[in-house]
Parts: structure tokens; C-alpha cells; sequence
């Protein structure tokens, strides 16, 4: 059980403390206070004797402690199996989870071992899937990047009905980087998408269907005399952010106007979309190789790189670029981490040490260490909010379920 | 004794029988006579004295011969005679005896018989108590004698006609009976004359000096008068000196302390005298024996047979001079062979070392060694391995990092040639190229992403696939040739290109089995240090190597330096890779600044080989070691 704290009383060794909770009846305790010893360490970050010093709260007055359903899944589902490692994935639409695949093809499932669509096209490993936030309906757009340099844009309806899974092509390609596309994200609004590459630049696309920019025009004379498929576009980068020295490894677009990134230079950098300067850097000392914007008001920054330590950095802090929280359970590098996109407290961590932790910014340790994967964990994500899916070299994608969030 | 006896029997026979009518009754008991001589000389003294003291003469008559020459005596005392020389003739026996055993223990004859106590000078009075009044030569208990009454003494003394001769020892606790000769020698002592008989009180002066060449006799002038006045001015100066020591002038000086004891081992340069000179350097002195020196050092001192024996195979200089040994007492210590090669020696050292007083700096050690940076300071550096890159399966020879370092591409002994993306640690690429690739590289130019391998005598260009598809077509166009014409006459030819459709690249063909093209390699196998070259602007090696220095047991197999951070690391057989931190500055003069920061451990050895290839990150402080034991691995900050 987690322990969320508030409210006060000790009595020198013993502390008189009474659970409180918002679950219904059959976990609930009568509530009458009990002493327990003030030394008990409980997964908070220090024993309730610190805490309270720490905290400054009263000796006299009875804790009360509010009990909440451990933030642990309860069941790990079949892994659903690739043909090669589970590069990407992404579960923010919480109808299906689409997942990018070393062998260049993008997969969308609908559940454990239900895969609904292939996604086919690259000619290289795809490295970031993003599910281009569709304006309701049923048309869903996703966009894939991939090590031959280009993404992918796909749409597809989610409501077919299908017994084998069924090969979709990419309405859009991205050409223009000059390296292998390392990540991807999307705008909320969904008409543009933002990318990080080898080429150490982030370069901006729309993704709207046969636009009226003047750029398109040639593209779609050239896409006539070369392209067999008439339906395939090409896009241009509509701009491109330059700044960071090395591969640009991971992307965020929380906010209408700011783009996140981290890079391999050791920084994160945050964009002003509209003028293509970044406003601010934050440096790391590592290689950083994940990124993820959310938490608190959405703008606690969570990293992670060339080191086991999973790092939550507060841009709004001036003056300092030391992260607010580090955790250090993992043993490897950190490939992936996530924000839970409720809670303001949870996150999801990937690790080349083959396991999956799950985190609470308000304990040292993590609430839950899952190691369905028997090779690095290459990418996680949340999923329908109460479940953790990750994707490794093992070639599985694990569904781990059942996971309270309050 | 028997034989002396009966010889000088003999003798006293024929001089007797001169006398024969005169002593008739005394011949039998004429054996106490000592010699012919005495006979003589008492012939002479008794005629000497012959009417002077007749008190004496009375016993002298009973003894001696020559009673007859004082007639009128021997008549009265002719009973004591008789008397006596029975008990003469009796005691004589035992005397003999006892004086043979006697002369026994001494040598020299004229010793009295030795006696018989053994307790020496001490008051008697000590015994006084005691049942035994000493102790004989065997060490047995000499016991006093029942003590007689007065009555029983006086009687016997009253029957005894000899019992004037006999005089108590106390020392012996026995009455001794003076003998004759004894009693010539009381008489001599009482009439004041020398008390041998040899001795001539008035023998011819002989004057041995010589008075005529004398030039300065003694003086016989009377003492002058002056002699015997007190000095006026002696007196005069006393009364100075005394009113000079009253007004504190002088003072009188107090008592030399003469030092007791004073410090055998003690150095020569304390000695205030040799201190004065300036430039007095004393000699060095030799070290003090110390414990394994003594007679008998205790067991840890003393070398086994073992430690002994290795002393007979070490260096005549490294042997040690002295073998510490056991004895008993300080009295069993055998004398020391090499005394005097030891003083003559170090007499030598001393002559033949001229000492010189040497100026010295006094200089902290600790400050002359270099101030080096904390390795904190120097930080980034590869520091743990977290990536493995596996998949060969015989030992990696060398592995190449591409110039964004998205990837690495390594050789093996296995015949492989792989790429692999440094991030996640996949294999891109395999190329089965048959043979143990000696070595791989990448094209530096980013556009062009081709490796060259070389493998056995031949150097493959591979196409990676990398890139779009224009950068495709270039290097397509790139890496086709025409095949030759007539392949029969290469003979003449060194090496030759040749398509290789197998693995989409074209070939270097060698025809002569010429070393490998890689030839700065070869020489490295036998390096076992590292030499730092300085590297300037123009990217030119100096000829001067900075420093070299050994740190690796075993063999180097490589070494690398990174592009842009100031690290350089180098690998060995010893599985272990070490990284150093290494700045050389413009200021030819300032040494350049090496600390080592890390050894990288992880590889084990396989066929004595252990990492055979580091190369660097060109972007990253990342070091990338090729093991032998067919495994990749990436160190990170």
C-alpha cells in the first residue's frame, strides 16, 4: 500500500496515526487512530519521524494517513510478438497502441495479440510512432520516423472490422533530413508534427492532406512522374529548428507554442515554434535519450540517457539546470519514461537493464518494477491509464494492466 | 722414597763411621739428618757455639752428634738423651712419611709440609663453635681434637721428656714438635744473627761505584741560611692575592668536574675541539651492532639451513657479511677472522672517500611532485560499461566508429564483418567475408558511408546501404569496376581491383602475398608502453614523444585518442583498458599534463589475448573496446 500522508500527531516513540481513504467499503478501515511506532519507513521517502520534522507538524495531534491501492500491475498480458525489436510504440489513443518494428514496419494493435494493421513502407528500422491527435471520427493519422530518413504519415480507420492484420500504406512521406529520424511528435491540435535527427536538426511538417502551400506544388508534379501511387505525397519541411550539435533524440510538443527536445549534446532545449529560437537550454552532463513533458501544470521536464539515473528537471526554476528529482533504481541506460497523462506524480521508465519501473516523484523507489522483457526495454508507454506497455529487443510487446492511478 | 732413604743411609753410614766411637748408641737413629752438607755445616755451627749458652746446649747435646765436644753437659742430660732419641727414632718415622707426603704436593723443597687446612686466612674464632676446625685438600671436614683436661695434659707433658720441643697449631688443630733444624734456626734468631747459616754478615765490602769520574760530587756545603727564612715578597704577593680574592677580583676556580661517564658510541662531531674547524667532516661512522650481533640473538636473528644455503647462491656483494650465530657464553665466542680485513677496510673507505660537505636545498618533497587535477575536474570519462555488442563469435581484431557515431562497425577473427548502431547495440549489417578481417574503417567523409575491411591479403570496400537513396547512386557509381581483361597477366602487377558482387562492393586484390597495407600496425604488438606525441594545429606528430611510461603488465594492443575531449586511452592483453587525461600545452616548456583516470575492466582473456581494439566516440566520451573474448563494449561517462 502507498502511503499518502498529511495531517499530524507523535507521542516520542509511538505516533498515533488513523488511515483514512477515498476507496469504497471493503477497503475501508473504521477509523479509529492506532499507535505505531515512529520509526516505521514506510515507501515514502524518510521514516514518519523525519517526515514529520521535516514537515514541522505537531507532536500532538493524530496522523492521519490515507491508504491508497498500490500503484502495481496485477496482470501481465500475452505478449504480443514481433519480427524484430519493438523500437517504438505509442499508447496515447487509448483504442489501440501502434508500435514501430526494426524490420520497417509500423504495427497497430488493438489488444494483446490482436494486430489490426501493418503499416508498410520503410525501407529501414522505424525508430518513433505518434498518434497525430485526430479531430474525433474514425480516420486516425499516425506519424512513423524511420533510420532511412524519412517519416511516414498513415491513416486508418480504427473501426474495421478485420480478421488478419491489414497492410496500409503512407498517404504522406517526409523527406529532408539529411540523417536518420530519431523521434517524432505531433501537435495537439494535429496538423503538425515535429521531428529530431541525426543531422542535429528538428525540422516542422503539416500533415494535412493535399494542402495549398505553394512548396507542395513541385513535390506533386515530381510524385506524378515518379511515384506508381498516385495516392502518396511528399512533403517539405515547413521550418527548421537548428541549435543543438548531435543527433536530436527525443521530442515533446505539450503546448501550442513550445517544443521540447532533448539531444545527445547533453541538453534539452525548449523552441518557440513561431520563431524557431530557443528560449531556453538546459544541460544534463549525459547523453539524453528520452523526453517527456508533464506532471505538475504539465511542465515538469523527465530525461533520461547515457546513465541509469532518470532525471525530472523544473524549467520553470531560473537560474539552475540541477533536476528537482533523480532516480537511480536502474542499472542501465534509461531508453524510455513517461508521464501518466492524470496523475501529476507518475511516470513509467524503460531501461536497457530489462526492466520497467513505474514511479512516484513523491518516493525514492520506485512503486513497481515490472520485468516481463528478458532483453533491453527499448520504449514504454501508458496506456488506457491504468495499464504500462513496453516494447524491447526481445521482440515483445508487454502489456502490463490493472495498474491504479488515482 | 725407599731408594732416597736408603741412599742417604748409606751415605750418613760412611760419614759416621768416622765418628763411630764418639756416637755409637746414636747411629741407628741418625736418620733425620738431612743431607752431607748440613751434616758439615752443623758440624761447624755446634762448634761455633759450643760454650756460649748452655741452657740451649742441653737439648742441642741430646740431638746432635757432637755431644761430645761439651763433655760436661752430656753427662746430666745423657738420660733425656736416651729418652729422646727413642721418641726421635719414633717420630722420625712418622715424620718421614708425613714429610713425603708433603713434598708430594709441593715442589719446592724448602716448603714446609703444606697445611693440612685448607680455610685460609680467616680468624679462628669462626670455628671456635664448630666440631671441625676446617677443611683438608679433598674437601673433608677436618675435626678438632678431644679436648683434654688440664691434669691429663700436665701429666703427660710431665711423662713426655720431649715435650719442651712440642708447640701447638692452632691453625691444625695439632702439637707440632719443632725439629732440630728448626731449632738452630730459634737459636740463630735468639742470639741476633742471621738465621741461615749460609748467610756472612761480614763479607769484604766490594765498592761498585765509581768515584773517580764523578764531576759533581755532592755537595757538602751546609743549607744556606735563606732556606730557612719566609720569602717577604712571597708573602707580599699572598697578601694581594687574598685582598684581590676578598674584593671578588679573582675568583678562585671551582673544581674541574671530571665527566664519570662519557658516551662510547658517541659521534665524533659532538667533540667541540674538531667542531671548531670549519670545514672538519667527520667521518662517517660504522653502523652499531645491533641485536642480531650479540653472542646469542634471539631465534628470529638466526637464519635456518635453508636461508644459509640461498647465501651460497646469491652475489659475493649481496651475501651477508655476517651470519648471526648462537653461543653459550661470551666466552665460546671463536675469535673473528676478518678483524683485521674489516679495520683495514674501513680504513680504506675512510682514506680513499674524500668527504665533501654538499649544499642542500631544503625542498619539500611533496611540493616538487606535480600538482595534478582531481579526476572530478577532468570528468566527462568512460567510466562503466553499459552496452555490450555481441554477436561475433571469435575474437574482435578491430572495430571502427563512424564520424557521427551513430555507428561502429567491427572485424573478427570469425570472418565477419558487422555494423551496429552504438545506441541500442543491434546488428545492422553482416558481411561473411570468409576470412579473419585484420581490420576495419570507416570513410570519414559523412556522404560517403563505405567501410573498408581488409581481409587476408586483399582490402574489401563494402557499401553500408546508409544514406538516401542519391548518396546511394553516388556510391554505387563509386565502387564499380570494370572487370580486368586478362586476369593471367598480373603477374607483374602488385594489386588489382576486382567487383565483388557477393558483397556488393569491389576488391583489392594482392596477388603477391605482401604484408598487410596496414603496416603502422604491426610494430604495435610489441609495445608495452605508451609514447605521447604532441600534436599541433597542423596535425603533424612530432618527432619527440613526451614521456612514455609503462602501466599494462602485458602487452598494449592499441591506443586512441579523442577528437575533441583531452582523453586517450589504451588497451592491452591484460583485458583491461586504461583512459588517461592528457593536455599539452602551447608553452613548449610546461610538460604536458597526464593523469590517469580510469582502467576499464570487463573483457576476459581468451587464447592470451585480451582487448585488442579501443577507439573513442568521435562525439562522446565513450571509449569502445574490441575483447578478445568476442564482445564489444561501450564505456560511458
Amino acid at each position: 500500500m502507498d502511503i499518502d500522508t498529511n495531517a499530524e500527531e507523535e507521542n516520542s516513540r509511538r505516533v498515533q496515526v488513523r488511515f483514512i481513504t477515498k476507496l469504497k467499503p471493503p477497503l475501508k478501515v473504521a477509523p479509529t487512530s492506532i499507535a505505531i511506532p515512529s520509526n516505521l519507513t514506510s515507501s515514502v521517502r524518510m521514516s514518519l519521524d523525519n517526515f514529520l520534522l521535516a514537515k514541522a507538524i505537531s507532536a500532538e495531534k493524530i496522523l492521519e494517513i490515507e491508504y491508497i491501492k498500490a500503484v502495481a500491475p496485477t496482470k501481465h498480458e500475452e505478449p504480443s510478438f514481433h519480427d524484430d525489436w519493438v523500437s517504438a510504440l505509442d499508447g496515447s489513443d487509448p483504442r489501440f497502441i501502434v508500435t514501430g518494428c526494426y524490420d520497417g514496419l509500423a504495427r497497430v494493435w488493438k489488444a494483446a495479440g490482436v494486430c489490426t494493421h501493418v503499416l508498410e513502407g520503410h525501407s529501414d528500422g522505424v525508430t518513433s510512432v505518434r498518434v497525430i491527435e485526430s479531430k474525433g471520427g474514425e480516420g486516425v493519422t499516425v506519424a512513423t520516423a524511420s533510420k532511412d530518413r524519412t517519416l511516414r504519415l498513415w491513416k486508418f480507420d480504427t473501426e474495421e472490422s478485420v480478421n488478419y492484420p491489414m497492410k496500409i500504406r503512407a498517404f504522406k512521406i517526409l523527406r529532408g533530413h539529411g540523417g536518420s529520424v530519431q523521434c517524432v511528435a505531433a501537435k495537439k491540435s494535429g496538423d503538425m508534427v515535429c521531428s529530431g535527427s541525426w543531422d542535429c536538426t528538428i525540422n516542422l511538417w503539416r500533415t494535412n492532406e493535399l494542402d495549398n502551400d505553394g512548396d507542395l506544388v513541385s513535390v506533386k508534379k515530381r510524385k506524378v512522374n515518379d511515384q506508381a501511387d498516385e495516392s502518396q505525397l511528399e512533403g517539405e519541411a515547413v521550418s527548421t529548428l537548428v541549435g543543438h550539435t548531435q543527433s536530436v533524440s527525443s521530442l515533446a510538443w505539450p503546448e501550442h507554442k513550445t517544443i521540447y527536445s532533448a539531444s545527445w549534446d547533453h541538453s534539452v532545449r525548449l523552441w518557440d515554434v513561431e520563431t524557431g529560437k530557443d528560449t531556453s537550454d538546459i544541460f544534463c552532463g549525459k547523453v539524453l535519450r528520452c523526453l517527456d513533458v508533464g506532471g505538475e501544470s504539465s511542465a515538469l521536464i523527465a530525461g533520461g540517457g547515457s546513465d541509469p539515473v532518470l532525471r525530472i528537471w523544473d524549467p520553470r526554476k531560473p537560474g539552475t539546470s540541477a533536476p528537482v528529482f533523480q532516480f537511480s533504481s536502474h542499472t542501465s541506460w534509461v531508453s524510455a519514461c513517461k508521464w501518466h497523462n492524470k496523475s501529476w506524480f507518475h511516470l513509467v521508465s524503460a531501461s536497457y537493464d530489462g526492466k520497467v519501473m513505474l514511479w512516484d516523484l513523491r518516493t525514492a523507489w520506485p512503486l513497481a518494477v515490472i520485468e516481463s522483457h528478458e532483453d533491453k526495454v527499448l520504449c514504454a508507454d501508458w496506456w488506457k491509464g491504468d495499464s504500462v506497455i513496453s516494447g524491447g529487443a526481445d521482440s515483445k510487446l508487454c502489456i502490463s494492466s490493472g495498474i491504479y492511478v488515482p | 722414597m725407599g731408594v732416597e732413604m736408603k741412599k742417604e743411609k748409606g751415605i750418613k753410614k760412611r760419614n759416621n763411621a768416622t765418628e763411630k766411637p764418639q756416637q755409637q748408641q746414636q747411629i741407628p737413629s741418625d736418620s733425620d739428618s738431612d743431607s752431607d752438607s748440613d751434616a758439615d755445616y752443623e758440624y761447624e755451627d755446634f762448634s761455633e757455639d759450643g760454650g756460649s749458652d748452655g741452657s740451649l746446649s742441653d737439648s742441642e747435646a741430646g740431638e746432635s752428634g757432637e755431644s761430645g765436644s761439651s763433655g760436661d753437659e752430656g753427662v746430666a742430660n745423657s738420660d733425656v738423651d736416651d729418652g729422646l732419641q727413642n721418641d726421635n727414632g719414633q717420630e722420625d718415622q712418622s715424620d718421614g712419611s708425613e714429610s713425603h707426603q708433603g713434598a708430594e704436593e709441593s715442589d719446592s723443597s724448602e716448603d714446609e709440609v703444606a697445611p693440612r687446612n685448607t680455610v685460609g686466612d680467616v680468624p679462628l674464632e669462626w670455628y671456635k663453635d664448630e666440631e671441625h676446625i676446617g677443611y683438608d685438600l679433598s674437601g673433608k671436614k677436618i675435626t678438632k681434637k678431644e679436648r683434654k683436661d688440664k691434669l691429663d695434659s700436665f701429666l703427660e707433658s710431665a711423662d713426655d721428656s720431649k715435650n719442651w720441643l712440642k708447640v701447638y697449631d692452632e691453625y691444625n688443630d695439632e702439637d707440632v714438635e719443632v725439629t732440630r733444624k728448626e731449632l738452630k734456626l730459634i737459636r740463630r734468631l735468639l742470639k741476633g744473627k742471621a738465621p741461615h747459616g749460609d748467610f756472612d754478615p761480614y763479607a769484604p765490602y766490594v765498592d761498585w761505584f765509581k768515584w773517580d769520574d764523578a764531576k759533581h760530587p755532592l755537595s757538602n756545603a751546609p743549607e744556606p741560611k735563606r732556606r730557612f727564612i719566609p720569602s717577604k715578597w712571597e708573602s707580599k704577593k699572598v697578601v694581594k692575592l687574598v685582598r684581590a680574592i676578598r674584593a671578588g677580583l679573582i675568583k678562585p676556580d671551582q673544581p674541574k668536574e671530571e665527566q664519570r661517564f662519557y658516551h662510547l658510541w658517541g659521534d665524533d662531531s659532538s667533540s667541540t675541539e674538531k667542531a671548531k674547524h670549519l670545514n672538519f667532516i667527520p667521518a662517517p661512522k660504522p653502523k652499531l651492532p645491533g641485536h642480531e650481533e650479540s653472542y646469542n640473538p634471539s631465534l628470529e636473528y638466526i637464519p635456518t639451513q635453508e636461508e644459509i644455503n640461498s647465501y651460497q647462491l646469491m652475489y659475493e656483494e649481496d651475501r651477508p657479511k655476517f651470519i648471526p650465530r648462537r653461543y653459550t657464553s661470551l666466552r665460546s665466542i671463536p675469535a673473528y677472522d676478518n678483524a683485521v680485513k674489516d679495520v683495514f677496510e674501513r680504513c680504506l673507505d675512510l682514506y680513499l672517500c674524500p668527504r665533501v660537505r654538499k649544499k642542500r636545498i631544503n625542498i619539500d618533497p611533496e611540493s616538487l611532485k606535480p600538482k595534478l587535477p582531481s579526476r572530478r575536474d577532468l570528468k566527462p570519462y568512460p567510466v562503466s560499461c553499459y552496452l555490450e555488442y555481441k554477436g561475433h563469435t571469435d575474437a574482435v581484431t578491430s572495430i571502427s566508429i563512424d564520424a557521427s557515431g551513430q555507428w561502429i562497425a567491427s572485424g573478427s577473427l570469425d570472418g565477419t564483418v558487422r555494423i551496429w548502431e552504438v545506441e541500442t547495440g543491434r546488428c545492422l549489417r553482416n558481411w561473411e567475408v570468409g576470412e579473419a578481417v585484420q581490420y576495419v574503417a570507416w570513410n570519414p567523409l559523412r556522404e560517403l558511408p563505405i567501410l573498408a575491411v581488409s581481409v587476408g591479403p586483399d582490402v574489401l570496400i563494402l557499401n553500408t546501404g546508409f544514406g538516401d537513396e542519391e548518396e546511394q547512386k553516388k556510391i554505387k557509381e563509386l565502387l564499380h569496376v570494370e572487370t580486368p581483361i586478362a586476369p593471367d597477366d598480373s603477374g607483374n602487377k602488385v594489386s588489382i581491383w576486382l567487383q565483388d558482387d557477393k558483397h556488393e562492393g569491389i576488391r583489392l586484390r594482392h596477388f603477391k602475398k605482401q604484408k598487410q597495407s596496414k603496416s603502422s600496425r604491426s610494430g604495435l604488438r610489441e609495445v608495452s608502453s605508451i609514447a605521447l606525441f604532441r600534436l599541433d594545429s597542423w596535425g603533424n606528430v612530432s618527432s619527440i614523444a613526451y614521456s612514455s611510461w609503462g602501466c599494462h603488465p602485458k602487452d598494449v594492443t592499441n591506443v586512441a585518442f579523442h577528437r575533441s575531449y583531452p582523453l586517450f586511452a589504451s588497451c592491452s592483453d591484460d583485458c583491461s583498458a586504461y583512459v588517461f587525461h592528457g593536455t599539452v600545452y602551447s608553452d613548449l616548456n610546461q610538460n604536458p599534463l597526464i593523469v590517469p583516470l580510469e582502467i576499464l575492466r570487463g573483457h576476459t582473456s581468451s587464447k592470451g589475448r585480451g582487448v585488442m581494439d579501443c577507439k573513442f566516440h568521435p562525439r562522446q566520451p565513450w571509449l569502445f573496446t574490441a575483447g578478445a573474448d568476442s564482445v564489444i563494449k561501450l564505456y560511458c561517462h
